[in-house]
């Protein structure tokens, strides 16, 4: 399946996501006037690549600095695809990286996690290198 | 005349604490530059970085409500399809705290449930307020509001005081909405 690549606008997170080794990041901040026009596509690639993944490891890495409302929800349908995909077989690492002064995001990693079940959860504080 | 009107105009907005205030036709574009002058100036006045991110998530959210709901808005196509929305984001400072005020018009007929949703966060304690969050985060989002209830409990989520809020009615069919978050 072919990566997918998404260059950071002001307002919508860098999407890394090579399929082919399985590691997969959203970075930077997300705000953008319509999320489901921008966590769309993403969503959609994501849900075909776990449908075909088996019994691989995928890692999942989030390093987000700031997301409105509307994008924690389609962050949350993202935790829910993944631990889906771990429930039937995949082995998924998720990380979610936060600054160490930063209680806001270290909260939202706590929140999405609360009742992942399947996927194993990490969340790790990290200077952001200036 | 001219220097002495404006300059009394700016000495009134400066003693009441405020940084900015932006009153007419809200776009992406202008949220996207108000709120990163935001939070340059808070950078420059070395504000604790939690609360640059409170005032800056409740900045946003409430110039994403007036985008979506505010009931005056002019619509057309200027070479591209173009939508703006009328509102008022004031930003300020008082007993060193920072406050945030948003400020639109809204149509009489979402009145009284936009009142029963702040009414409902006012009650609520700062536990409540996160549960409260937790649970809509994952439920669907109800077909009319775009995603409105969370982006208050959001709000509601970063004030440290309950949410101010007031309806002053301009006729049958409107009202002028304003809500006040103390950071």
């Amino acid at each position: 399946m072919e990566n997918l690549k998404i260059a950071a606008t002001e307002r919508s997170p860098e999407v890394d996501f090579d399929f082919k080794h399985g590691i997969l990041s959203l970075r930077g901040e997300s705000y953008p006037e319509d999320a489901s026009a921008v966590f769309g596509p993403i969503f959609g690639a994501l849900e075909k690549f776990l449908a075909t993944v088996g019994s691989r490891e995928i890692r999942m890495d989030f390093d987000l600095t700031y997301f409105n409302s509307s994008s924690a929800k389609a962050l949350m349908n993202m935790f829910q695809l993944l631990d889906r995909a771990a429930a039937a077989g995949a082995s998924i690492k998720i990380t979610w990286f936060f600054a160490p002064d930063d209680d806001t995001m270290k909260e939202f990693g706590e929140d999405f996690s609360e009742d992942l079940e399947h996927v194993s959860f990490n969340l790790v504080a990290i200077e952001t290198v200036a | 005349m001219l220097a002495q009107y404006y300059r009394s105009f700016k000495r009134d907005l400066d003693q009441r604490g405020i940084i900015f205030s932006f009153s007419g036709y809200m776009s992406e574009g202008i949220l996207f530059s108000l709120g990163d002058a935001l939070r340059q100036k808070m950078a420059l006045e070395d504000t604790n970085v939690g609360t640059v991110k409170k005032v800056f998530s409740v900045f946003v959210e409430q110039a994403q409500n007036i985008i979506r709901y505010s009931a005056d808005k002019v619509s057309g196509d200027v070479g591209k399809v173009v939508e703006l929305s009328s509102g008022m984001v004031t930003i300020g400072t008082e007993n060193g705290h920072f406050f945030i005020v948003c400020a639109n018009v809204v149509l009489a007929c979402d009145e009284p449930r936009l009142r029963e949703r702040l009414e409902r966060l006012q009650k609520m304690d700062k536990d409540e307020i996160k549960a409260y969050y937790k649970e809509q985060l994952r439920e669907a989002p109800d077909e009319h509001s775009r995603g409105a209830t969370i982006g208050l409990i959001e709000i509601a989520r970063r004030a440290s005081a309950p949410i101010e809020f007031d309806f002053d009615r301009i006729n049958d069919e409107s009202f002028f909405f304003c809500m006040k978050v103390s950071i």
